[in-house]
């Protein structure tokens, strides 16, 4: 299928969107999709320039002598995740951790989660991110030689620190 | 639907029309939804239903999309409640949502949870936090997939990490004609963010309105997701307003919203396009005091005009040229 954009590259893209109340399919090449900032309310939230991670999968050196190995959740194979662009389920993340991390840095230019955590037990689930984020805003303090706003930062890590331990104990 | 959350005005809502925060989950036990059956993908739906009811401190409902004609399901995507993706057809799909539809969530879509949470204006910090008391309340009765490297487990790895999509609503019609939204999508993109039309469209967005999200969810808090699209739609809103004031300066500029006005208070025929392109200019005419015309009431004709919105509002089909009489007769009635 050819790009309705430039009417040249094969379109590699496909979104639905609403036009005259119903939805329809457009297809893209990867450039025009890019060039027309294709991103809109929910283009951006997966479809869109998230298909181009199949291509980013493709570009791999390891993709040539793919061995058959199969997640044994949902029985995908790493070159069907790079074909598809997409995950078949939460395993397959731990089957092609190694080989899928390269392509996940080009996505995000990061490969560590920081952020929210999921845990049921966990009674702050922000807990992580809060101290993180003081932290770097501590290092930069110290960077910037504002030591009254260091002294200021580690005494709310302190805090926190405290507190977490102290809700940690009593649940013990 | 007089109690709805768009019927609202917010801060900096002379350009800046909503703010939505969404999270995307799944769980551990189950494939992503493109691995399940149709059958599968039901029993899902009801563990997740079952789930999320049990949070009694809000007041859901559960909506079977099967349940739903076309055009119900496309008015939802019009309303921004549901991708149009999710629309376009309803096997083993399902909605829950709040009578005010400020807070909709979509199961079985390309996660098994996609939780969103809508406000008028900027309202980021407000509307994060309502998305993560929901989610923290869902978290405690089902087991999310989530790596302590990676985050949250999501089909697309564009949204591994967070698995949160913040974005903002823009009315850029200065901007828009003073063709600068180019630059702009190119800008914001070496920042982490995208910004494209608000109903998908490539660079001449309807209504001149926009939606900027962050792009980036892995190695970045939500925190700080959120204070960069926050600092980024507070400098393009000054943008917006700089331009507006540039271009409010010109005579032909006070003729166009006047005669937009005039297509909307006197036409008898009414299509979309010319709606949304009139409506914009009416918008920008009335946070300009230009025209004396409700705020309020714009914003409601802008969700309430749409296609499959109108189309649902009366009782007999129409053909495309009903749609657009029916169109002017409501748009003239509420410019009264």
């Amino acid at each position: 299928m050819i790009c309705e954009n430039c009417k040249r590259n094969e379109a590699n893209i496909h979104m639905k969107r609403i036009i005259n109340a119903s939805a329809t399919e457009v297809h893209l090449c990867g450039d025009c999709a890019k060039a027309l900032g294709y991103g809109g309310a929910f283009s951006s939230f997966g479809l869109g320039l998230g298909d181009l991670f199949g291509n980013f999968l493709s570009h791999t050196p390891t993709f040539s002598n793919t061995t058959a190995v199969r997640c044994s959740m949902c029985g995908n194979s790493f070159r069907d995740i790079a074909e598809s662009g997409r995950f078949g389920c939460a395993e397959c993340y731990e089957t092609f951790y190694d080989k899928v991390l390269p392509s996940i840095e080009r996505i995000h230019g990061q490969t560590k989660h920081v952020g929210k955590r999921a845990n049921k037990e966990n009674k702050d689930t922000h807990y992580i991110t809060d101290t993180e984020d003081l932290k770097q805003q501590l290092d930069k303090a110290v960077e910037e030689q504002n030591y009254e706003l260091a002294a200021e930062l580690r005494d709310k890590i302190k805090e926190k620190v405290n507190k977490k331990d102290g809700e940690e104990k009593t649940d013990e | 639907m007089n109690n709805k959350w768009y019927l609202g005005t917010g801060a900096q809502s002379d350009v800046i029309i909503s703010t939505r925060i969404r999270f995307a989950r799944n769980i551990k036990e189950f494939p992503f939804p493109s691995k399940l059956g149709v059958p599968e993908r039901i029993r899902v739906n009801n563990i997740l239903e079952k789930a999320i009811l049990d949070c009694k401190e809000y007041d859901f409902k559960f909506i079977e999309m099967k349940t739903m004609s076309q055009l119900q399901a496309v008015s939802l995507a019009e309303r921004h409640l549901v991708s149009p993706e999710f629309a376009s057809s309803g096997d083993g799909r399902a909605l829950i949502i709040t009578e005010d539809e400020s807070v909709s969530i979509m199961l079985c879509e390309e996660d098994h949870i996609r939780l969103q949470v809508m406000k008028a204006g900027l309202s980021l910090e407000e509307a994060y936090k309502e998305a993560d008391e929901i989610d923290n309340a869902i978290s405690k009765r089902l087991n999310y997939a989530f790596d302590d490297r990676i985050g949250f487990l999501t089909q697309y790895p564009t949204n591994l990490g967070t698995g949160m999509r913040a974005s903002v609503m823009l009315h850029l019609p200065a901007l828009s004609s003073l063709k600068q939204i180019q630059k702009l999508i190119e800008t914001v993109s070496k920042l982490g963010l995208s910004i494209g039309g608000s109903y998908g469209e490539f660079t001449h967005a309807k209504g001149d309105l926009y939606q900027l999200s962050n792009q980036i969810t892995l190695g970045i808090s939500e925190k700080v997701a959120i204070e960069n699209l926050k600092s980024i739609a507070l400098q393009i809103a000054a943008q917006e307003r700089a331009a507006r004031e540039e271009v409010c300066k010109l005579k032909e500029t006070e003729d166009k919203v006047f005669r937009a006005y005039g297509i909307l208070k006197y036409a008898r025929l009414l299509g979309v396009d010319e709606f949304m392109q009139c409506i914009s200019l009416v918008r920008l005419g009335a946070v300009r005091n230009i025209l004396n015309t409700d705020e309020a009431l714009i914003g409601k004709l802008m969700v309430d005009m749409q296609p499959a919105t109108i189309s649902i509002s009366v009782e007999r089909p129409l053909d495309d040229k009903d749609r657009d009489e029916l169109r002017a007769k409501l748009v003239r009635e509420s410019l009264k």
